[in-house]
């Protein structure tokens, strides 16, 4: 029997819990997935990574042998959009390059380049090792340069820092996830928030996620309260780290600083729980627990054009 | 005498003949212990060590803590870095701050700054001075008295 899980319309952050309900819902009795894009509109960086991470969750889960269907390794299916404009944009992400390991892929996919030039400055990359982060690092630098100080106006300078943080967003999965993840790196105008343009660091993977990684560090510091919302808590906020070395922990806060500088935002999703660095011209909630489990982590960060961000 | 090591040419040799970055904490622990092992012939507490980050693209903060925290905590001698960006400083600055360290960033002129956490800033510089490795130039600024 095949489970479906319902890609919703406009895929991002916040249509991201949809999909997680629907996610685990689907994902409890160890079916055969099939994830339904056919009426995707549009989807942020976050969704098609988001989708991705759920891909690998779905297919380690199927090999794994879980549930009571004796444990099929078949690969999870996906339904492709079928707007043609949507379609085109997810091939120029490097979305289906990616999907094509991880699903059984229904609809016709364009034989588009993944996007040497447009506002896909780093289009879907795998990031399984340290070997990858440095390509990541190496190939935005230039890209990213132009349009962070002739679009979004920041100081040349930024773009440095802008590749710091997208290094460490990419370490975490190295460092902690357990297994490999996405990341991908896009500028748009942001009508609906701020009309005005941000460029938008989207990582996730579906590894062991932040609360299995600080438990044998941080559970009994946390007591009765640990669990997803204060592994995150824990992370972003405190800076600690699973590692005893008193130099870890720096990556986050290193993003934390940046983005404070330049009136940024991160989000981090693991598990059930979502914890938020929120700037003034944006209304999102710092830290939600008890959301749809969702495996791995999830990490978003939006960095805006300069000059006024209202509310 | 001052012991000079490239960063670029440490990071070429020794991770990847490609990438210019120092970026992941991999990275940082073999350039470490390459420039560990270089330095280990001149180690004692006189010796100076000038470590150029001259063409290293971006350095990012595990490589900062990596790098340059690692080696101001474990060798004696006295670190001055050099082809010191703003880049580089937006990751070095903060790393030291948090361990409560400072290292010598010496200026395309010469002249010295100390930078990391403030404290430890300052007491560089007069220890610097009290052991006559560094001295006042007319201007007021610092500078290695060594060549």
């Amino acid at each position: 029997m095949t489970r479906l899980v319902e890609v919703p319309a406009q895929f991002d952050d916040r249509s991201f819990d949809q999909f997680a309900s629907a996610f685990a819902a689907a994902a409890k009795d160890g079916e055969r997935l099939l994830f339904d894009a056919h009426a995707a509109e549009w989807a942020s960086p976050y969704g098609l990574v988001g989708l991705l991470a759920a891909g690998q969750a779905a297919r380690s889960s199927a090999g794994g042998g879980g549930g009571g269907g004796g444990g099929s390794a078949e690969r999870p299916l996906l339904t492709a959009p079928t707007h043609a404009e949507v379609l085109t944009y997810w091939t120029r992400a490097g979305f289906f390059r990616e999907a094509a390991e991880l699903f059984e892929i229904h609809g016709k996919v364009p034989r588009v380049k993944a996007a040497e030039q447009s506002d896909v400055l780093l289009p879907v990359t795998p990031v399984r090792a340290a070997e990858d982060v440095h390509a990541v690092v190496s190939n935005i630098q230039q890209r990213a340069s132009a349009i962070l100080a002739s679009e979004l106006g920041l100081d040349p300078k930024a773009t440095m820092g802008f590749a710091m943080a997208l290094s460490e967003a990419c370490q975490n999965i190295v460092e902690h996830a357990g297994t490999g993840g996405w990341v991908a790196v896009q500028a748009y105008h942001w009508r609906r928030k701020l009309a005005k343009r941000v460029v938008v660091i989207a990582v996730a993977d579906a590894g062991v996620g932040f609360r299995h990684s600080l438990e044998p560090t941080q559970s009994k510091r946390f007591g009765t309260r640990w669990g997803d919302a204060a592994a995150l808590e824990a992370a972003l906020i405190q800076g600690v780290s699973r590692f005893r070395d008193p130099g870890r922990g720096q990556g986050l806060a290193g993003i934390r600083r940046y983005l404070a500088r330049w009136d940024g935002k991160i989000a981090i999703r693991s598990g059930t729980a979502r914890i938020a660095i929120v700037p003034k011209w944006d209304d999102d909630v710092p830290l939600r627990d008890g959301l749809p489990a969702f495996p791995g982590a999830q990490v978003l960060i939006i960095i805006p054009e300069q000059g006024s961000t209202k509310p | 005498m001052i012991q000079h090591i490239d960063v670029h040419a440490v990071l070429q040799e020794s991770v990847s003949g490609v990438y210019t970055d120092l970026v992941t904490r991999p990275t940082g622990r073999v350039v470490r212990e390459c420039i560990e092992r270089a330095m280990g012939t001149a180690a004692g507490d006189g010796a100076v060590a000038r470590i150029d980050f001259t063409r290293v693209g971006c350095i990012d903060y595990s490589c900062a803590d990596e790098i340059v925290a690692k080696l101001l905590r474990t060798r004696s001698g006295v670190l001055v870095l050099t082809g010191i960006s703003d880049g580089h400083r937006e990751a070095i600055e903060p790393v030291l701050a948090g361990h409560r360290l400072a290292v010598l960033i010496e200026r395309p002129d010469g002249t010295l700054e100390a930078v990391g956490a403030p404290d430890a800033a300052v007491a560089l510089l007069d220890e610097l001075v009290a052991r006559r490795l560094a001295a006042r130039t007319p201007g007021g600024t610092l500078a290695l008295t060594l060549a």
